[in-house]
Formats: C-alpha cells, structure tokens, sequence
C-alpha cells in the first residue's frame, strides 16, 4: 500500500470534521458565465477578497471565520465549467449519471421518486454546484450569498438549521457516530474507540480499507487527488406520522402475550419519569427501531433503559452475537461495526462521513402539523457507489446482510409501504414480537452527486480555458 | 351515481344484444360444471386462516367457461377461459357457507378501472364484422416489421372483437399488456391443461395477523397445452375431453384419471399494484403452495351446478380480504345483477350489507 | 382459404421463404436501424424496490476469448481451474452467491451466476477478495487488458462486466417499450404507439444487443437469499 503524502490544508473543511454552526445555506447554482465562475472559483480557493468568499479547508485549530463555505460539483457542473472529454470520460459512472438516474437503488420512488422533486431538483441539468454556507447568524449566510450572487445564477436556496441538543425531527439526538480517520486528530472523537478508517474511505488517491483495491481517481490526477463524494439530499420527514405510528405500535403491543417481554409491570419509570405504559412501549419502539433511545444511549449497550446507572458510552460498542440492539434497527444497518454480517468483506468498508441539519419548522408533538419538514444531509465518501448506495440499496433497504431482517426495510428510513413493512423488536428472552403496517416516515425531496474537489483542484477548474 | 346503477352499466356493456340475453351469463357465455374436491396443503394454514386453507377435504364445485359472450359455441377459437371455484364449508346452521374463487387464462384483467372498462367495452364490440387486411397492406406491415394485425378468420366467423381491442390498446398504454397477451392467447388443448389467474389481490390473514396482499392461481398438474396451428379447429371438444380424462379414456391409461390443479398464491411487495388487477406482478415473486384442486367428475345436472351457479368474488371468508381494486369492487355488484338478471341461484352472499 | 387471392397466399408464406428473410436481414433491418437508433440495453438485472428481485439475481456474462483456438479455449479452462482455491474464498466471504460456473460456449468464456443484491457490490466484493482471478481471466478475453490490474480500475472494471452481462429482455413483454424511450431519452408522446410494433421493437433490440437473456429467469423457491437458504438448513451463514 503506498503511503501518499497529504496535506490537510488542501482539503475541503466539511469533510474530515463537521463544523457544528447553528444554521446552514446549501445554494443551487447553475454556471451561466464560464469566465466569471471560474473567476469565482480561482478567488474563493486561494483565500477569497472582499467580493468572494473563501472556501474553509481543514486547518488544525482554525481560526473561526464568521461563515464556513464550501462547494460540491456535479457531473454537469463540471462539464458546464468546461472541463475536458478526457477528464469528464475518468469519472465513476453514478457520479457521471447522478443522483435522479439512480433513483431506484437509493428507494427515491413513489412519493420519494424524482418526478416529484420541487424545483431546483426537478431539473437536474441546471444544478451544477451546490455551495454551503455554515454560520451562526442569518446575516453572515446572507453576505455570502450576496458575495456568490454575481457569478452564477441561483436556481435554489435551502436554508437549515441545528435543533437544540443535536436533536432531529423524530426528536432523536443525531451526529453521535462518524468514521475516524488514520492521521487526522479530531478532538471531538477523542473518546471514541472504533477501529480507525484508512484515508482513502473518503478522500481519493489513498489507501482503502479493500485491501488492493482502490477507487479510480479522476484526471488530472491534480483535479482528482483528495478529492471526496457528497450524496447531498433534502429528505422530508413525516414527524407527525411517526409519532402517530408510535401510538398505534404501543397500543397494539399492549395487548401482545409477550409484552411483559419487552416491558415488565412496573418498570415504565426506567423508560421516562411520569410516563404511562403505551408512553413506555412508544419510546421503547422508537429505540429499537433506531437502536438508539431518542436520548442518544445505544441500544447496544442499554436495552432496557435510556438513563443507566452507571451511564455508558455513546460511540463505544459492537454487536456480538446476541446483541440487544435488533439487527434491523436503523444504525445498525447503517453501520453493522464489527458484527457478523452475510458479506464478511464488507466489514467496515461502506463507512460514510455524515452531515446533516434539519429544514422547516419546529415539531410539537402535542400539537402535530404535516408541514414540510425534514434533514439536509451530505452523505460523503471516496465511492458513492461502493459506500453510499451499498448502504442504501442492500442494507437500509433489503436488509442482505443478515438473513433474518433479509426482506424488511430500515424502519426509520427505508421505502416502506404498510402492506409489507415489518420489523422485528427485541425481547429480553431474545425472541422478538414482529411490527407490521408502517409507512415511510422519510422520502427525497431532492438532491445531488457532487464532486468535492480540493483547492488545487479548485485551482484547477478555475484555469480552464474554451 | 350508485355502485349498483355502475354495475348495471357495466354489465349492460358487454351486452351484445340491448337489454342482454337475460338468461344466459352476459361474457363467459358457455361453461362446464365439475365437481370434485380441494385439499390444502402443510404450509398453507400458516399464510391464511381461511377455513378451507385448513387441511381437511372441501367439497367443490367448479365451472370451467370460454371467455366469449356469444351463445354459439366455439371451442377451439382462440379466446380467454375462466375458472371459477366455489369451496364448500361447513354450513353453519341453515346458512350455506362458501368461498369462490374467480380465475382466467388471462394472467391480467384489460382495464385498471370503472371508467376504463366502459370505455375498453366500448371498443371491442363482438358483432364487429370480421376485417381483413389486404395483401398490399400485410406487405407493407412485413416490410415495417410489425406482427400481422389480425389472424386468419376461422371458417365461419363473421364477428370480432380483436380489432377493435388493438386499436384500444394503441390509445392506452395500460391495456397494452393483457391485450398483447389476449391477442396471442389460442385455445387450449383441455380445460385441465390450461392456467387460471385470479388477477385480483386480496389480503391473506395469518394466524398471527399478519396480512399479506397475495394473488391466486391454479397451476394444472398435467401441464399447460394450446391446440397447435395445423390442428384441425373444432368447435365442441372441452366438455367431452373433460368427461373421457375424467373417465380414463383419454388413451393415457385406462383407470380414472381425476384433472388436478396445484393452487399457488403469489406474496406482493413493496411498489407493486395491490389494486390495479391490469399489471401483472413480475414472476420472481415468493409463491406458496396453498394446495390441490382434484376434479371427479363433470356434474349431471350443468343447469343446476353450472348455468344457474352464480359465483362471486366477493364471496369470502374470515383469513380472506378484498384489495381496494375497483373492478374488484365492480365485480361485486356486477355478478350480482347479471345473477338477477338471468334468475341464478345461490344467492347474494351480502344482502342485508 | 376462401375469399384468398393467390396474392395474399404468397404474402403470407413471404416470412417463410429464404430470399425474403436475406431480403429482412440485409435491408429492411438495417434500413429500421438506420430510422430508429436502438442503444444497446444494459446487461443484468434492473434496479427495482422489490425484495424477491433483489435476491436471487442472474448474472451471464459473456467474454470472447482472445484467442479462438482449442489452445485459446485450453488457457480458458486453465486459468479457471488453477484458482479453485481463490474462487471458493470468494464464494465463501462474499456470501451472496448462490450458484456461479464458468463455461465456454463458441469462442467466449461465460461466467453465469446468481446473487443475491446490488451487482456493483457483488463485483466489487469480489475483486476485493479474489482480484487475482480476473486479472488472469482479463489476459485471455478480447479487451480485458483496458481494465486490468481490475483492483486499481474498479469502477472500470465493473462498468466492463456490466457491458458484457446479458441484456435481460423483460419479463412483461411490453415493458420493452418503456426501457428503449428511456434509453433514446424520449418520452412516448402517444401512448403506447402501435402496440403490433412490439415485434419491430425486438427485432432493433435484438439487433443492438446480439446476446441476450429471456427474462429474468425462473426460480423454484424465489425471495429468499443464500444466507436465509442456509440458516435455514441449519449449515450455517
């Protein structure tokens, strides 16, 4: 394996490490003037003026700028920018094809299906670049937007925002778990135990956790080279479904001959002080079919309560044989860590790096809306193919990799229907009582494949001329 | 307007005659009656509670039908066939008890719809002369590489229906399928050596509760067989063939030979049509074997237990559920009517609903 | 038949007559090629929602050999037969195939296997554990050095053996119609156009995509996946 010298001020910021800002502005560009977006480009890579801003790159201990921003590309933004046939042809062929084509493997049809993206997504030709702006004040996203203004047109603006407590819709503590990477010192992960990812899970040109293999680095090497993927994608989530969900679960299983099972008499209070027992059996849904409590407490680690004495660790897990975390359950088939699943192989090698913040307004579950509301998520990694829609396709969907949730999509997040949803929650006896006739809580409302170049490469863009 | 009033215009739609030949079926005109008995198998009683899905020997009565609504009998015309069964369970004081299930050759029905079905009725008229097309005009189809438009008229047919339901089917992409495969269909060898597709989803009840939306079909144990190109086309062959296999004398040996069916039941997923019977679920689906249809004998009497036999989708029993299909829902009322219609016995299993 | 012309007797046996079927291969063919451009149609199964076709997926890929001579059909069988150990290792920690064997048909050296999930991970998972195989079997057939060392042109490679796994014609035959407006990237204005054109619509695909698979093939117990088989059986997963 070669080991490649890397210099972590060429790399975008948003990849390595999250920012954690308050709010977030992805803008949807289209490059109408070639010249005055590369103009653009080559000004906001080497540092930005008083006209552009600068993109953030990943510096140890950086200073904090009033707004974060980075860029994503697609394929026709690249091709908009005037990037040659023979760099063009050096992309992978989903990042070529995009987001829309690949509709089914990521479960984006029926309601989710791209006909019935709003605009900017409806059209997918005209998004180009999806540039990110991360700050803690709507004044500071508003300069940079006025700052991006001139050089393209803005074919969308979508604003979110972090909820209180690193919480999202469905009232889940969210951004726990990120891959760690060999090299890169990331103070928030310090505590965390997980094996550490080669580079090359996330930036192109390194080594990858296939051992040999390595995924293709567009060309020029200098536009190519730690360079990384973002599966960008608005995704609306049905709080007030779920929650109602919940209440029809909880009722149900009241009545279930195993319910002692999965909560004895009397032990309500370990679940939530005050709560009644449906209370109980809807929190203790919503746990499984996470696998976290809302609170953020792995399932893996405390079955039976969200509040353990003594408390254990958020990130510090695995699933040995005998799990209490159900194996159907939502971050478990995202990540299944180091447990047995049917492709030994690919153990660890589908990790992806997370970024996410909420859109719309707030919930209240005492007062339930249908108003649009959901998550603005970057899904970022060295394969879009390997790492994003394997994830998608044969594990939140589908469930390969153990044969018993084989069949059954991800509970929180899959292309779920009520005539054939299931999901199976874990009994203290280790049986399991099977849920049935849940819809789908998340559906796409838009998004892109976009290409994270570094600031050579952004250079690089910047420099090419016809 | 009513569900009644639609099914009254939807059964007047495939009158051939105005007001429809009030004592015969209105399409599905000629049929045997058979009897015999069902059997279901292990697995069954674990996908659906249904009482016939049970294990235990239900007597049956069944009716086997040429698509057509013609009272002149054509046997070896190509056309769709039907299969309609009725399980007999126990009755349960004087009420009689049963469940009917309604199949046809066809693995898909022509229209998803009320309004669709009026319209595709509209279409293919069956006193539709008989066209030909020209010589210069299948010349010039062979040079575009498209199929021959209508197949040779059979000696004495003056009447079709073929052109005008291509020509619906060209207007309407969701016909497209059950009409190419109507087109092509031929006529069966027998009536044992043909499937049936209930092209209906309904929901199966397991003892857990688990409701599954399924489809049925019989599957005939002695294969499926058309009559080939070169046979000669005989009109009136199904009911004799029916009565020598069941006798033995088919010339396959000489003892009885009851006609069996395997009954396979079709599970759907997620993204496929649970109401629209015009699609066909593609054929990777899990099938279970829900058990064997064995048919002994052809009834004596055919008006009793086969002409005045009204069935009726609808005709269910607790572990079965109707799907929201809305010519499912159509059938309901309209076999009731044509049932009426025509002074039919074994009356509406839902009065007083 | 009464009412026929000797005309219309000749138009009917045209189809049958060797003169007229050179007459549609050499011309009218080509000249519908030529009206209507039909992109080939990918290889392998399509991407859909459903369970039962995510499991239980056909593979048929076919590779011309380089060398079409009993000798080049020797190295074939050679270079399959001296990585048995590699190939079991696959099949082992890949963990979603249920069947796979190589043969030789004509001058191609085809491997036709069932999996269970996405073909791209399939491929991939592979390569990752058994590279080594392919690059011996890339030597052999006609384009296979573009992709070769296949670990470091991954996505390549799988694009390659997509290319050359099967069309697989649709199981409702009318769902043809849909795949080739999206290949075209047209939208069929008229719904459906002439449905009788059906048979063109083959014959131009057939004509793009000389190999193909009827179907999606058969299955006698479909929706469940090699490890649900075997936990089942109780051998183990």
């Amino acid at each position: 394996m070669v080991s490649v010298a890397f210099d972590r001020l060429e790399i975008q910021g948003n990849i390595l490490r999250g920012y954690r800002r308050n709010l977030v502005r992805h803008l949807v560009l289209e490059v109408r003037n070639r010249d005055a977006a590369r103009r653009f480009l080559g000004v906001a890579a080497a540092g930005g003026s008083d006209d552009v801003p600068r993109i953030t790159n990943e510096a140890p201990g950086r200073a904090r700028p009033d707004a974060f921003f980075n860029i994503g590309l697609t394929f026709a933004g690249l091709r908009a920018l005037g990037a040659p046939q023979d760099t063009l042809a050096s992309f992978p062929t989903e990042f070529v094809e995009g987001m829309t084509r690949r509709a089914l493997k990521l479960g984006d049809f029926g309601p989710g299906a791209p006909e019935h993206w709003p605009q900017p997504f409806d059209n997918p030709a005209r998004v180009h670049i999806v540039a990110s702006i991360y700050a803690d004040f709507k004044a500071s996203l508003d300069k940079a937007q006025a700052q991006v203004a001139p050089a393209f047109t803005i074919v969308g603006v979508l604003d979110g925002r972090s909820l209180p407590n690193q919480k999202v819709f469905f009232d889940y503590k969210d951004n726990i778990s990120q891959p760690r990477f060999q090299g890169i010192d990331d103070p928030e992960q310090r505590r965390v135990d997980e094996p550490k990812d080669p580079l090359g899970t996330v930036l192109l040109g390194h080594p990858t956790r296939f051992e040999g293999l390595e995924f293709g680095v567009p060309v020029p090497r200098e536009l190519g080279f730690n360079g990384s993927y973002n599966a960008f994608r608005v995704l609306r989530q049905d709080a007030a479904g779920f929650e109602r969900y919940l209440t029809t679960a909880a009722e149900r299983l009241l009545s279930h001959p195993d319910v002692g099972q999965l909560l004895p008499k009397g032990e309500e209070g370990w679940i939530g002080a005050g709560l009644d027992r449906v209370g109980a059996l809807r929190e203790i849904v919503a746990a499984q079919m996470c696998g976290r409590w809302r609170n953020g407490v792995p399932l893996a680690l405390s079955p039976d309560s969200p509040l353990p004495e003594p408390g254990v660790s958020e990130t510090n897990f695995d699933y040995p044989r005998g799990s209490t975390c159900p194996a159907g359950s939502h971050i478990r088939r995202a990540n299944p860590r180091g447990g047995q699943i049917v492709q030994r192989i690919a153990n660890r090698t589908r990790r992806l790096v997370r970024r996410g913040m909420s859109y719309g307004p707030d919930f209240d579950p005492k007062l339930p809306d249908d108003a649009e509301r959901g998550l603005l998520g970057n899904f970022i990694g060295a394969s879009l193919g390997a790492q994003f829609e394997a994830v998608m396709y044969d594990w939140i969907n589908l469930g390969l990799q153990d044969p018993d949730i084989t069949g059954s999509n991800d509970p929180l997040l899959g292309a779920n229907e009520p005539e054939t949803s299931w999901f199976d929650l874990r009994l203290r006896n280790g049986g399991h009582i099977r849920l049935r006739g849940f819809p789908r809580f998340v559906w796409a409302r838009g998004g892109a494949y976009t290409f994270l170049p570094s600031l050579p490469a952004i250079t690089y863009l910047s420099k090419l001329t016809g | 307007m009513t569900e009644e009033e639609m099914a009254k215009k939807a059964v007047e739609a495939l009158d051939i005659v105005p007001g429809g030949d009030t004592r015969r079926r209105p399409v599905h005109t000629n049929g045997v009656g058979v009897e015999g008995h069902f059997v279901a198998s292990e697995a069954a009683r674990d996908y659906c509670v249904a009482e016939h899905f049970q294990g235990g020997k239900i007597k049956v009565t069944a009716r086997f039908s040429n698509g057509s609504g013609k009272t002149a009998l054509h046997d070896g015309w190509s056309d769709v066939r039907g299969l309609a069964v009725r399980f007999h369970l126990e009755q349960d004081k004087q009420e009689e008890r049963a469940v009917d299930l309604l199949a046809m050759t066809l693995t898909e029905f022509f229209t998803p719809t009320y309004e669709t079905f009026l319209k595709f009725a509209s279409y293919t008229n069956p006193e539709a002369p008989v066209t030909r097309q020209s010589a210069w005009r299948k010349l010039l189809e062979l040079l575009e590489l498209i199929q021959p438009a209508l197949p040779a008229p059979y000696p004495g047919q003056t009447t079709s229906s073929v052109a005008g339901a291509l020509r619906y089917a060209d207007e309407h992409a969701r016909s497209e399928l059950s009409i190419f495969h109507a087109a092509a269909i031929g006529a069966p060898k027998s009536y044992a050596r043909a499937a049936y597709h209930a092209v209906h989803t309904f929901f199966a009840v397991a003892p857990d509760g688990t409701r599954r939306a399924v489809r049925f079909n019989w599957v005939p144990v002695s294969g499926v067989l058309n009559t080939g190109p070169e046979d000669p086309v005989v009109d009136d062959y199904l009911k004799s063939d029916l009565q020598l296999r069941i006798k033995g004398k088919l010339g396959i040996g000489t003892d009885p030979e009851p006609v069996r069916f395997i009954l396979m039941m079709t599970i759907g997923e997620t993204g496929d049509d649970f109401d629209d019977p015009s699609r066909s679920w593609p054929p990777h689906r899990t099938r279970i074997v829900m058990g064997t249809l064995t048919i002994d004998a052809v009834a004596s009497d055919q008006d009793a237990d086969g002409e005045r036999l009204s069935f009726n989708p609808w005709r269910l029993v607790e572990g079965l559920e109707p799907s929201n299909d809305p010519i499912l829902s159509l059938r309901r009322n309209a076999y009731e009517f044509s049932r009426k219609r025509r002074g039919g016995v074994a009356g509406c299993p839902f009065s007083g609903v | 038949m009464a009412g026929e012309s000797g005309f219309d007797t000749f138009v009917d046996d045209l189809p049958r007559k060797w003169w007229f079927k050179l007459l549609a291969n050499w011309i009218v063919i080509p000249f519908w090629a030529w009206l209507r451009p039909t992109p080939p149609l990918p290889g392998g199964p399509r991407p859909t929602p459903q369970p039962s076709e995510n499991v239980q997926r056909m593979m048929n890929l076919v590779m011309p050999l380089k060398d079409k001579s009993p000798l080049g059909r020797a190295y074939a069988a050679m270079a399959v037969a001296q990585n048995v150990n590699e190939i079991f290792a696959g099949l082992d920690n890949v963990g979603t195939v249920h069947f796979a064997r190589f043969v030789v048909i004509g001058d191609n050296l085809c491997m036709i296997s069932v999996y269970d999930g996405d073909f791209t991970n399939y491929i991939r998972d592979f390569i990752a554990t058994v590279g080594s195989v392919f690059d011996a079997i890339m030597d052999l057939v006609e384009g296979g050095e573009a992709v070769k060392p296949c670990e470091t042109k991954i996505d390549a490679f799988i694009d390659w053996i997509h290319a050359h796994d099967l069309f697989q014609a649709p199981d409702l035959p009318t769902d043809l119609f849909r795949l080739q407006d999206a290949a075209r990237g047209v939208e069929r204005k008229r719904e459906p156009g002439l449905l009788r054109s059906l048979s063109r619509e083959y014959i131009l695909q057939l004509n793009a995509n000389p190999n193909f698979s009827l179907g999606g093939g058969y299955r006698a117990y479909p929706g469940f996946s090699v490890a649900q088989v075997r936990q089942k059986l109780g051998v183990g997963w």
